[in-house]
């Protein structure tokens, strides 16, 4: 018996070593990065890079952040609502029409619908550069390096999560609700605001919140997308830890952790995460 | 008294497939021409960029690479994933919400930041290597960023959180009481784990693992990054033909041959998980 108490407990121990580590390691970049851009040794720049744990505290990087690091944060905001709005006019009528429907090839339909995802990121972009480029060389029609071109781009990318989730919640829906609505005499709009819409709203924001969060923190489609003029938050960061470190990128994500932080606590104030993820996951 | 919920469909479809198609058509198309130099492209359709990418060593170990790697980090990520996705999804307090919570919030921050703060900690001067030689048990900086190893940890990073919710909302759906039942008629923790858990988690293993798979395939931030431009993966190879090279049509055919392995890979994941599932019928 004593035996077989000591092997539940490592048994134990084993399973929280395992858990432990696991949440160490997805927590713990994000808290150096937080950590590091308080740093307040010498203020030359990728200083910070070496100083880990920091000598002193200070938030001198705060104050070093460029105009243009907060103008790419900007139409990295524009870009992701641009894509989480159009994304939901896009692919909620796609869902219904994919739930309710009896067309033949339903499944097929489906399938290509949520092929975005399916395609790497990286042929993506480089797939819109080329249209982009045939159409500027052929019809004149110059849409590459425009914000226009950059949100398509993530658009592409963001319906499908609004498909996916507001799919799953179809799928449970119960017609009898709107037959007795229709049947009671409500006209088949009112039936929809009244009865269709508020129970598929949970999926309406867990796809847009999706949307935006892909659309925010993607690098390999704007990477190709992307002109001087419209850049992204991420392909600036990125390009900045590729060719020249600027500490000041470390105090601008921690703002974005902070604003992230902030955005997921409405959630849950809001919605309630565990509705998120239940509606959530597009398969 | 019938809504046409199909005239409802057909915008977005419209919509969605111009963009699919459009895109998809015009890239594909483009890696059938000829590269000449400073960007420009040739007139004639052929096939010499195919050839070239099948011949070349160079491509062709950069697939292999990216296959090796995408390998690797799908075993080493559902050993570690799965045991988090059980104990959250058998544990009966609040606390489940808030671990669900902080995956879900780690994996909602840009894979760039995470990136960046896998570097610092990985890096020559960084506190693990810090930490080794205070103890003495390493003498000089072991190089992890610029790696193999660095671009396993940077990926496993990139998809560890998207998969323990993965595999929590499958483990989820199996009953408790089948575990109780096993438990109560002698079997050992052990064994319950291997007869039941994991039988009944397979479809949802199996998914994850081709899910998995296809993201580290086609993953470029965590390759570019912690890879240090040194570890040529096919997405960091492509990048670098367009963006340096300036070789559109090249670019183009490298990227068709990409997402030809990745299409690969889902229509094999959908053939096996459709075979899992029917296998599964027959049993209970």
């Amino acid at each position: 018996m004593k035996r077989r108490a000591f092997a539940g407990y490592l048994r134990r121990t084993a399973v929280i070593a395992v858990v432990g580590g696991v949440y160490v390691f997805l927590l713990a970049p994000v808290l150096v990065v937080v950590v590091a851009s308080f740093d307040g040794g010498d203020p030359v720049a990728g200083r910070a890079f070496l100083n880990f744990p920091p000598s002193s505290v200070s938030l001198q990087w705060y104050f070093e952040i460029q105009p243009r690091l907060f103008h790419a944060l900007w139409i990295s905001l524009l870009v992701a609502a641009f894509a989480a709005v159009v994304g939901t006019l896009v692919g909620v009528p796609a869902a219904l029409g994919l739930a309710r429907s009896d067309l033949r090839g339903k499944t097929l339909l489906g399938a290509l619908f949520r092929a975005p995802l399916q395609i790497p990121f990286i042929v993506i972009g480089i797939a819109f550069l080329q249209t982009y480029y045939l159409l500027g060389n052929y019809f004149g029609f110059r849409i590459a390096g425009s914000f226009v071109g950059l949100a398509l781009g993530h658009l592409f990318v963001a319906t499908p999560y609004v498909i996916g989730s507001v799919g799953a919640i179809l799928q449970r829906f119960d017609t009898s609700l709107e037959e007795a609505a229709l049947s009671l005499g409500a006209s088949r709009w009112r039936t929809f605001r009244r009865v269709t819409l508020p129970i598929i709203m949970p999926g309406i924001y867990a796809g847009a919140l999706f949307s935006f969060m892909v659309s925010f923190g993607d690098v390999p489609i704007s990477l190709f997308l992307a002109s001087p003029q419209y850049t992204t938050l991420p392909l600036e960061i990125f390009h900045s830890m590729e060719f020249d470190f600027d500490a000041a990128i470390l105090a601008i994500s921690t703002l974005i952790v902070a604003g992230s932080l902030i955005v997921l606590w409405l959630v849950q104030k809001l919605v309630g995460l565990d509705v998120m993820l239940r509606s959530g996951g597009s398969g | 008294m019938k809504a046409r919920w199909d005239l409802i469909l057909l915008p977005p479809l419209a919509f969605s497939f111009l963009l699919l198609f459009g895109t998809q058509f015009v890239f594909l198309r483009a890696g059938f021409y000829n590269d000449l130099g400073l960007g420009r492209i040739g007139e004639q359709l052929q096939i010499d960029n195919y050839v070239t990418a099948f011949l070349d060593p160079f491509y062709l170990e950069a697939l292999a690479l990216n296959a090796y790697l995408s390998s690797v980090v799908v075993v080493c990520s559902l050993l570690c994933a799965f045991p988090v996705a059980y104990v959250i999804a058998r544990m009966q307090s609040k606390w489940a919400m808030l671990l669900l919570a902080t995956i879900v919030l780690s994996s909602f921050i840009t894979v760039v930041i995470k990136a960046l703060g896998l570097i610092i900690i990985f890096g020559t001067d960084g506190p693990i290597n810090t930490t080794l030689m205070g103890l003495g048990l390493i003498e000089r900086p072991v190089r992890i960023i610029g790696t193999l190893s660095g671009v396993v940890i940077g990926l496993m990073h990139y998809v560890l959180g998207f998969l323990v919710l993965l595999l929590f909302s499958v483990i989820q759906t199996i009953p408790r009481s089948l575990e109780e039942a096993a438990q109560l008629h002698g079997a050992s923790r052990w064994r319950v784990f291997w007869r039941i858990v994991i039988p009944l988690s397979l479809p949802g293993i199996v998914t994850g693992g081709l899910i998995v798979f296809n993201l580290c395939m086609g993953a470029f931030v965590s390759a570019a990054l912690l890879g240090g431009g040194k570890v040529l993966t096919l997405p960091v190879v492509i990048e670098r033909t367009i963006v340096l090279d300036t070789e559109y049509a090249m670019g183009a055919t490298l990227s068709a041959i990409l997402l030809a392995s990745v299409m690969a890979v889902n229509i094999l994941s959908v053939v096996l998980v459709r075979r899992l599932r029917s296998a599964r019928l027959v049993v209970t």
